[in-house]
Order: C-alpha cells, then sequence, then structure tokens
C-alpha cells in the first residue's frame, strides 16, 4: 500500500469517525460530569459594562435532588441593599421552572414567572441557560471537526435550535462548544446572533473532581461581543452534599 | 504705463483661455464630492444645548427617535400582529438600531395572585375574539403601552427606533426600507421623527432646488435672448455666471470642506448676482453700437470698458463686503458659503473685466438694435415715461415709497421667529400626517431629556421624580413622561396588593427599590432600562415627550420643564434635540441681524470713500435698508416665518440691492459730467443704464418663478422672497433714487455744482 492509497482510505474513512461521534451524546455527558445532586456553594458574580464599571453580587447556594426535581435556594449576601433577598427555584425535567423569590425589605415573597431561558441571571451575561442544563431535544447537533484548545484536542460540536421559538427563547442562532475529547469538559462556546455572528462567549474552567465522577466548575465567564458586558462568577467555597431537608427548600423557609 | 484698455486687447487670447482653465481645474474636484445632509454635525460645539444633547446621547443613546406608524382597523388582527412580530424580530436583529420600543418589545409588569408577571405585551398572537378581547384589555391598563405604541382605539401602533451610534440617517432610513419591504403587509405604514425630517427637507428640497434652478437658468436664458435680440447678450453674462458658480462651489472640495444643503445657496447667489456685470456690458455695447455705427467692435469694447469697468468694480467690492457678513454666522457651512460665494464674486467680478472684454474684442460686431436707435422700445418707452415722472413730482415719489415703507414696517410686528421645521413641508405630506397622528394620538413628536445624578435609588430623588412626572403630565401638551421612577411605581403594583400602602408607590427604603430592581432584572431583560438609568445607578433620564404646533408653544413647555426641575439638587442638565433647535434658531436669527448691520455698514463705509462723501454712502445703503425693512415686513403681514433659511435671504438682497444704486449714480455722474441738467441727465441714464438695471432685475425675476412649481412651502418662500427683493431694489434704484437726487442734488454727482 502506498502513500497515495493511504491518503485516500483516510479520506473515505476520516467522515465515518467523525460521524461516528454522536454529537448529542457528547453534549449530554459534558452536562452530566457537572450535575451534582446536592452541594452548598459560596459564589461571586462581577458584572462590568463596557466602561468597566463593577457591580457585584455574592450568594450562598444550596442545591438538592428530591426525585426528579432539583430544587436550588440562592441567598445574597451582598451588596447590602439586597442581603438576605433569597431565591427558590424548583428546576423541573419536563417543563419550566417555578421560581420565588423573598424580598427582605418588604418581608414578602413572590412567585416570578419566566419561561424565556435567554433572560439575563441576576442582570449578568448569563443567561438562565447558561446557569441549568438546557433540554437536549430543543438543539440539532452537528460534530464540525476538531479544534485545539490551550494545547487541549476538542470536539467543536454545533448546535442549532429546532425551531423559531426555541431560537427566540434562547436567544441565539446557534452556538458552537468546544468540548475535551478525553474529559469531556466544556471549555468554551460561542453563540451567534441572527445574522450569523458572533454575539458572546462563554468561557468554563477550570474544573476540579468532587467525586462519584463528576466535577465542579470554579469559574465562569461570559462576554458580550456586542455591547462590550462581561460578566465573572467565581465559586468562593464548596461543601460536598447538603444536610438541608426538603422542607428547606420551599417557599415559607426562604422568610428565615 | 500702458492703457487698461490696451493692456485687456493686447493679452486678449490670454485673457480668454485662462479663466476657462482655471475654471475647469476648480470643476474636476466637484465631481468626486458628495452633499452631506447631516447638518447637526455642524452645529456649534460650544453651544450648552448642543454640549448637553451630546452629553445625554454618550450616556443614555440617541434621544431622538424614528417612528413608524401602521394603521389598520384593528391592530390586534392576527395578520397585524404577525407582521409586527416579524418586524419587531428583523428590527431588533439590524444592528443600525440599538434599541427598538415596539407591542413585542413592550413590557407588561403585573402581579397575578401574589405572582409578579415580567412579560412582552403580547405573547401568543390571540386566536380567538375572547382572547384578542382579553388582550385588548390587558393593553388598556398598560401604562407602558397604551397611548404610547397603541392608540386608544386601537387603530394605530407604532416601532419607535433608535439609531445606534455612528449610524447616520441615511443608513438607518435604508434598513428600515428594506426591512418593510421584506415584511410587507396591508397596513398603512407612516413615517415620523427628526430622522426623516431632516432627510424631506435636506434631500427632497435640495433635489427639487437643483432641478429647478437649470429650468430657471432656461428661462433667463430666453428673456435675455428676447431683451437683447443677440446671442452675445445671452452667452457673455451666462459665461460669467457658469464659471463663477464652479469656482464658487469648486472651491469647497479645495479647502477640504463638505458640499451641504446650505451649499445650494451658492449657485442661487450667483445666479442672482453675477450675471449683473455682464449684462451691463451687454446694454452699453449695445447702446453705443447703435450709437456709432462706424464704430469697430474693439473701438466699442474699449469705451464699454473705460466706462465701466470703475462702477463694475464698485459694485463687486460692496457685493463682497456684503455677503462676508456671513463670516460672523454661528453655523460653519453658513461661514463658509460665505467665503466661496465672496471669492465666486470676486472672480466673476475678475472675469467681467477681462475675459468678458477680451472675448467681445475677438468678436463680431452684431447688428444695431433698432429700437435703441430710434428709441421706440416698450422698456425704453416706459424707462422713460418713470424718468420724466420721477424727476417731475419728486415729492410724490417720495410720498408713495415713504407710505409703503410705514405700511411694510408694521407688518415687522407680525413677524416670527419659527423654528419648527415641519412646516416648510406641504400641508398635506406623509411626514405632516404622521406628525399630526404621533401628536393627536399618541405622546407627540418632540422629545425632551432631563438628567438626575446621584444615588439614584435613593427614595427621596425618586418620590421627587415622580412629583415632576405627575405635575408635567397636567399639561395637555405633554403626552408622556417616563422615568425609573415610574417604573419603580409600577413594580409596586405588581408587587403590592391594592389597598396596601405600598401600592402604586415608590418605596420609603433604599434597599426595597434596590430589591425591586434586583427582582425585576431576574426575569425582565436588563437592557429594558437602559434609556432610564445607568449602570451603576448614578444617573437616571427622565424623558418628556410633547406636542408643540408653535414657537411659542415649545417655549412654554421647555420653559415649564425647566422650571418645575430646577431646584432640584439632582438635576443636572436638559436636553433634546427640540432645545438645541429652539435655541439655534434664535441665535441663527440674532446672529444675521448683526451680520445685516455689518454688511451695511462696511458697504456704507466704502462708499464714502469711494465717492468720498458721507451723502454716497447714505444713498447707496438707503435701497438696502429699504428692502430689508420691506421683506421682513412683508413677511410679517403674510405670516411668513423668520427661520434660518429665510434669515440667510436678507444676504442676497444685500448682494444685489447696492448694485442697481451705484450703476445708476455713475452714469447720472458721467452724465452731469457733459454738462447735461438734471432732468436730461436722469432721463438718459434711466433709459441707458435703467435698461441695463431692468433687463438684469427682470431676468434673476422671471429665472426664479420656476421655483414656484415646488410643492415644497420653504422653496416657494425662498423664491417670494428673492423675487421681492429684486423687485425692491430694482423700484428704489428706478424710481426712489432719481427722485432723491433731484431733490437733494447730492455733490458727489455733480462736483461742480
Amino acid at each position: 500500500m502506498n502513500i497515495k492509497q493511504l491518503i485516500v482510505i483516510a479520506g473515505i474513512l476520516l467522515p465515518f469517525i467523525t460521524l461516528g461521534q454522536d454529537p448529542k451524546e457528547i453534549t449530554k455527558k459534558a452536562y452530566d460530569i457537572t450535575d451534582i445532586d446536592a452541594m452548598e456553594i459560596v459564589s461571586t458574580i462581577k458584572i462590568y459594562d463596557a466602561k468597566g464599571n463593577e457591580r457585584t453580587r455574592q450568594t450562598a447556594t444550596a442545591t438538592k435532588r428530591f426525585g426528579e426535581t432539583n430544587k436550588v435556594i440562592t441567598q445574597f449576601t451582598a451588596p447590602a441593599d439586597v442581603k438576605g433577598t433569597g431565591i427558590l427555584i424548583y428546576d423541573y425535567d419536563n417543563r419550566d421552572d417555578d421560581m420565588w423569590i423573598y424580598l427582605p425589605a418588604l418581608r414578602k415573597t413572590r412567585r416570578i414567572v419566566s419561561s424565556e431561558k435567554g433572560k439575563s441571571y441576576m442582570g449578568s451575561e448569563f443567561s438562565n441557560a447558561d446557569m441549568s442544563t438546557p433540554n437536549l431535544e430543543d438543539f440539532k447537533y452537528k460534530v464540525l471537526g476538531s479544534e485545539k484548545y490551550n494545547g487541549i484536542d476538542c470536539w467543536q460540536i454545533e448546535a442549532v435550535p429546532v425551531s423559531e421559538e426555541v431560537a427566540d427563547d434562547n436567544g441565539y442562532s446557534k452556538r458552537i462548544s468546544l468540548i475535551d475529547k478525553k474529559t469531556d469538559f466544556m471549555y468554551k462556546t460561542i453563540f451567534y446572533n441572527f445574522d450569523g455572528d458572533k454575539f458572546k462567549e462563554l468561557t468554563v474552567g477550570p474544573y476540579e473532581p468532587f467525586g462519584n465522577g463528576k466535577y465542579i466548575i470554579r469559574k465562569m465567564e461570559a462576554v458580550n461581543l456586542e455591547n462590550g458586558r462581561r460578566s465573572e462568577m467565581t465559586i468562593d467555597k464548596i461543601q460536598k452534599g447538603s444536610s438541608l431537608t426538603e422542607s428547606s427548600f420551599s417557599p415559607s423557609a426562604l422568610e428565615k | 504705463m500702458m492703457r487698461y484698455e490696451t493692456f485687456i486687447e493686447k493679452y486678449r487670447w490670454w485673457l480668454i483661455v485662462v479663466p476657462i482653465v482655471i475654471t475647469f481645474l476648480a470643476a474636476i474636484p466637484l465631481l468626486k464630492t458628495k452633499i452631506n445632509p447631516d447638518l447637526e454635525r455642524y452645529f456649534p460645539e460650544d453651544n450648552p444645548a448642543v454640549q448637553s444633547k451630546h452629553k445625554i446621547d454618550s450616556l443614555f443613546g440617541n434621544s431622538d427617535p424614528i417612528i413608524l406608524i401602521f394603521e389598520t382597523k384593528d391592530v390586534l388582527n392576527a395578520k397585524t400582529l404577525t407582521r409586527m412580530r416579524k418586524l419587531s424580530r428583523a428590527f431588533n436583529r439590524a444592528t443600525e438600531f440599538e434599541r427598538v420600543i415596539s407591542l413585542f418589545d413592550t413590557k407588561q409588569i403585573r402581579g397575578e395572585e401574589g405572582m409578579m408577571i415580567v412579560d412582552p405585551v403580547i405573547g401568543k398572537t390571540p386566536a380567538t375574539e375572547a382572547d384578542r378581547e382579553e388582550l385588548r384589555q390587558e393593553i388598556r391598563g398598560n401604562e407602558l403601552a397604551y397611548k404610547l405604541v397603541v392608540s386608544e382605539d386601537f387603530t394605530k401602533t407604532l416601532i419607535i427606533l433608535k439609531q445606534a451610534n455612528g449610524v447616520t440617517d441615511e443608513e438607518a432610513i435604508r434598513k428600515i426600507d428594506e426591512v418593510l419591504l421584506e415584511y410587507g403587509g396591508d397596513e398603512t405604514v407612516l413615517k415620523g421623527g427628526s430622522p426623516y425630517l431632516r432627510k424631506h427637507l435636506n434631500d427632497d428640497t435640495t433635489r427639487d432646488m437643483l432641478t429647478l434652478l437649470p429650468i430657471g437658468l432656461i428661462i433667463m436664458i430666453l428673456f435675455l435672448a428676447i431683451s437683447f435680440r443677440e446671442w452675445k447678450g445671452v452667452f457673455l453674462p451666462f459665461l460669467v455666471v457658469i464659471l463663477s458658480i464652479a469656482i464658487s462651489l469648486g472651491f469647497f472640495p479645495l479647502m477640504g470642506w463638505e458640499l451641504s444643503v446650505i451649499t445650494v445657496l451658492a449657485p442661487i447667489m450667483m445666479i442672482a448676482i453675477a450675471n449683473n456685470y455682464g449684462v451691463h456690458f451687454i446694454a452699453r455695447y449695445q447702446e453705443l453700437n447703435a450709437q456709432n455705427p462706424d464704430w469697430t467692435m474693439r473701438e466699442i469694447t474699449r469705451e464699454v470698458l473705460s466706462k465701466l469697468k470703475s462702477p463694475v468694480i464698485v459694485t463687486g467690492l460692496t457685493t463682497i463686503a456684503g455677503i462676508l457678513g456671513l463670516v460672523v454666522h454661528i453655523l460653519l457651512p453658513a461661514r463658509q458659503l460665505g467665503v466661496a460665494a465672496a471669492l465666486g464674486i470676486a472672480f466673476a467680478l475678475l472675469f467681467s473685466i477681462t475675459f468678458l472684454p477680451a472675448l467681445m474684442m475677438v468678436m463680431k460686431k452684431g447688428k444695431r438694435i433698432k429700437s435703441l436707435e430710434n428709441e421706440t422700445g416698450f422698456l425704453h418707452k416706459s424707462l422713460s415715461w418713470l424718468a420724466t415722472r420721477s424727476s417731475r413730482r419728486p415729492y410724490h415719489v417720495l410720498l408713495v415709497f415713504g407710505s409703503f415703507l410705514i405700511l411694510a414696517a408694521g407688518g415687522i410686528a407680525f413677524l416670527h421667529v419659527d423654528s419648527n421645521a415641519e412646516n416648510f413641508l406641504p400641508p398635506g405630506h406623509p411626514f405632516r400626517q404622521a406628525t399630526n397622528l404621533i401628536n393627536n394620538e399618541f405622546g407627540g413628536t418632540m422629545y425632551m431629556t432631563v438628567l438626575f445624578e446621584g444615588d439614584i435609588k435613593d427614595p427621596t430623588l425618586l418620590k421627587r421624580m415622580g412629583q415632576y412626572e405627575t405635575t408635567l403630565e397636567k399639561d395637555p401638551r405633554i403626552g408622556s413622561v417616563t422615568s425609573i421612577a415610574s417604573v419603580i411605581r409600577i413594580m409596586s403594583r405588581a408587587l403590592n396588593d391594592p389597598g396596601d400602602s405600598a401600592y402604586n408607590r415608590i418605596p420609603d427604603s433604599r434597599e426595597a427599590v434596590a430589591q425591586y430592581l434586583e427582582l425585576y432584572s431576574m426575569n425582565g431583560d436588563p437592557e429594558d432600562f437602559e434609556d432610564l438609568v445607568n449602570f451603576d445607578y448614578t444617573r437616571a433620564l427622565m424623558t418628556v415627550q410633547f406636542r408643540a404646533d408653535s414657537k411659542n408653544a415649545l417655549d412654554e413647555v421647555i420653559g415649564e420643564v425647566e422650571e418645575i426641575t430646577a431646584k432640584d439638587p439632582n438635576r443636572t442638565i436638559i436636553g433634546g434635540f427640540c432645545v438645541i433647535d429652539k435655541e439655534l434658531s434664535e441665535a441663527i436669527i440674532s446672529g444675521q441681524y448683526n451680520s445685516l448691520i455689518l454688511a451695511i455698514a462696511i458697504i456704507a463705509l466704502l462708499l464714502v470713500i469711494i465717492f468720498r462723501s458721507a451723502t454716497a454712502g447714505f444713498l447707496g445703503v438707503l435701497p438696502l435698508i429699504y428692502t430689508i425693512i420691506a421683506l421682513f415686513g412683508t413677511m410679517g403681514w403674510l405670516g411668513i416665518k423668520l427661520d434660518m433659511a429665510t434669515a440667510m435671504l436678507s444676504s442676497i438682497a444685500i448682494g444685489i440691492g447696492v448694485d442697481y444704486t451705484i450703476h445708476l449714480f455713475w452714469r447720472l455722474k458721467q452724465e452731469i459730467a457733459t454738462g447735461k441738467p438734471y432732468q436730461e441727465a436722469i432721463h438718459t441714464t434711466l433709459t441707458t443704464t435703467g435698461r441695463g438695471i431692468t433687463i438684469n432685475a427682470l431676468t434673476v425675476m422671471i429665472g426664479f418663478t420656476v421655483l414656484f412649481i415646488s410643492s415644497f412651502l420653504i422653496i416657494k418662500y425662498f423664491a417670494f422672497l428673492i423675487i421681492f427683493s429684486v423687485l425692491i431694489c430694482l423700484l428704489c434704484a428706478l424710481i426712489l433714487m432719481p427722485s432723491l437726487s433731484i431733490l437733494m442734488k447730492p455733490k458727489f454727482i455733480n462736483p461742480k455744482s
């Protein structure tokens, strides 16, 4: 077999090798390894506008899975004017999330409704979708090829919304993610607007082992390429598991 | 030393070729230049209103939106809603616009069973009649939408677009046309907002002017041909006009200046002024030709030159001085126009005493004009009659002119300054329909902004802002007032139950304000408040939308907003295009008065020096002052408002007003020097030089009548005012000046007396 023949065979086989990788499966794995049943964290979100002005939010969050529902409770610890504000989210697998908020100044718990996944998370460049596991069925996936990210061999996976409605809900026309071929870490996702231009870059990592084959993301950064705003979320403290009972994840518990 | 006439004769070929070459060279860069329609960029940077608007625009984006109105029987019908949804999406995706406000972008903040819901006004298109009525009820209760993006009767809905930074009117309008074409529909679409007004004024009026002017030129050529009955009479004066237009316009790219709407005035000024010199040359040549059948063309030209070069130089200099008055103008393009037009006139003058006689010398002598020989022409008879009347009954003339002046001057009391450029467009114009609709059924087309700086979450500041809103909204002219304060109040309705003390009011603690906003940021869009408050809540903008159909109303609303917010320690500046418009037009008009006075003073001084007589200075500027008073007075009587454009016309009046009189005095002086008595000298002057003046004036007047065809009021006014100015200048020169010289017998005309 000479070199020419080798190249021809490689040329015929290569598409099959790439196609052999199920892009949906890769994406699912990438989400699964960070899907943790129970933990408590302290995190900081910093939001910068194009001029470099900064807004900081500090929160304490507990998350725990009860059956099919992932329940998340978050309490603001800074800045002072929103300290004590609490958020409770019931993240259902098959329907829109439920969300309650407690405002200490009003001493009242309110339920807020939002079906738009493209909406901002706490006024940051992260969308609600960036913060939770997206519904896999909402997108069509394709392996575009391979790319090195910081010297690591990654899959380039494109996800396109299945319908206009999904596109509008999420606020983008497609996204391309770089996922580590070996570890399934998703390092970077680029979002494209409806003109087909890049408008947002989400960088994720470093990943830290959390036991049971799961990983915790230490830092996330989202840059809005259109308006120059940038948001950064860091996890300052982590605790495995949570001693909280299901009753602590109820709207009435928010007020305590 | 060589006589000037000999010099011209000797170098005639050089004097013909060089100007033509110069003109060609000047015209070449013109082929590459484009007209820049954006006048706003030229607004003086040191004007406080301009600075305020720039500051507010840099903080909160463009405060001067484009408004699209869609009209149909019921805007909530499925087809219209589908179109509006597509349009809203397309505009949101377009990079030309940083903000889109429509039914699909406006938010609905409401409380329902303890929930706060923030959603677009329209989620899903209502499928049934019942759904539609439910939506209608919802919109009626939404003060962020009702009567702001949907009309009271639901027959109209708006899309409000704010241009992104650096996007020109042209680019934005092109994108809008593209999107509207892509997502067509049966709804009637009207387009409003200052960007469209600027477009209509700049492009449409300029286009109208530039297409009508050549027609005017052809009519002027025809009229000259009829008057002179000789092709030289048409060709020579017009050649000078064309050359001077090319040079004055060619000066713009040469200096690196941009052509703007105001530049259109340059060719108009050249047409009105620059043919004057050539016309006098032809008139004098025909006169000499008729009187001296055996003279050669060169002899005639030498004689014409020796008699006319001095008055032509003097009229040229006074005109240049008058036009240079524009260099003190507030707007840069007007200053540039002053310099370029003065240069054009200078060249017209130079060509008239070099190029023109040189050409005449190489031309064949034309036939003698019979009517000049036996003095039978209609024009001759009329002028002769005028000469007799004005010299026999000078007091009658003074009485008539005096009464007219007093009558006209009375009109100055009714002369109003107007800055509302909408009135330039004809009443049925789609833009005016759009404006009327927005004024009658929505908040109005004028926008004013008030900037507050400090701790915006401070409830005492927010409460004050809320009070200003309530007070301002009582004025029926004010359609809406929006600020972060009203949004927080609306949130309080969603978060509290009616009857609760916190319902529909700004909370008392800073924490509560912060928490309301935090809550909103979790289910609204962070960009929702971008034009209300800045990122770190240190600046907030209050936008007042209103309608004003007159300058008075505009002044009153602006004054009201100023006064109500004046004492607020956090209010820093007030902005808006209407404030700039108001201040600038006032400044421009007062500036115009200054340049008029300056020009008159300079012209008077020049005449005093040239004639070595104070009387000459006085008599010379008299027709000028007379014309300007008559012009402003007549505008007052006819209800023509004084604005940027009409005010600049007075500069043209200055350019021509003094010329006729100078030619008249010069000839009169020459005739009296030959020993003729006054009455006879006046008779000769009027039938000879008077003929040139009359042909010159009538040519300009007839040429400009073409502009009356234009559908634009501003162009019609323009034409009327130019024709009126020329007519008054002509009457002053032909009737008033001869009568005055008979009465005063001034020394500068008759040094021996």
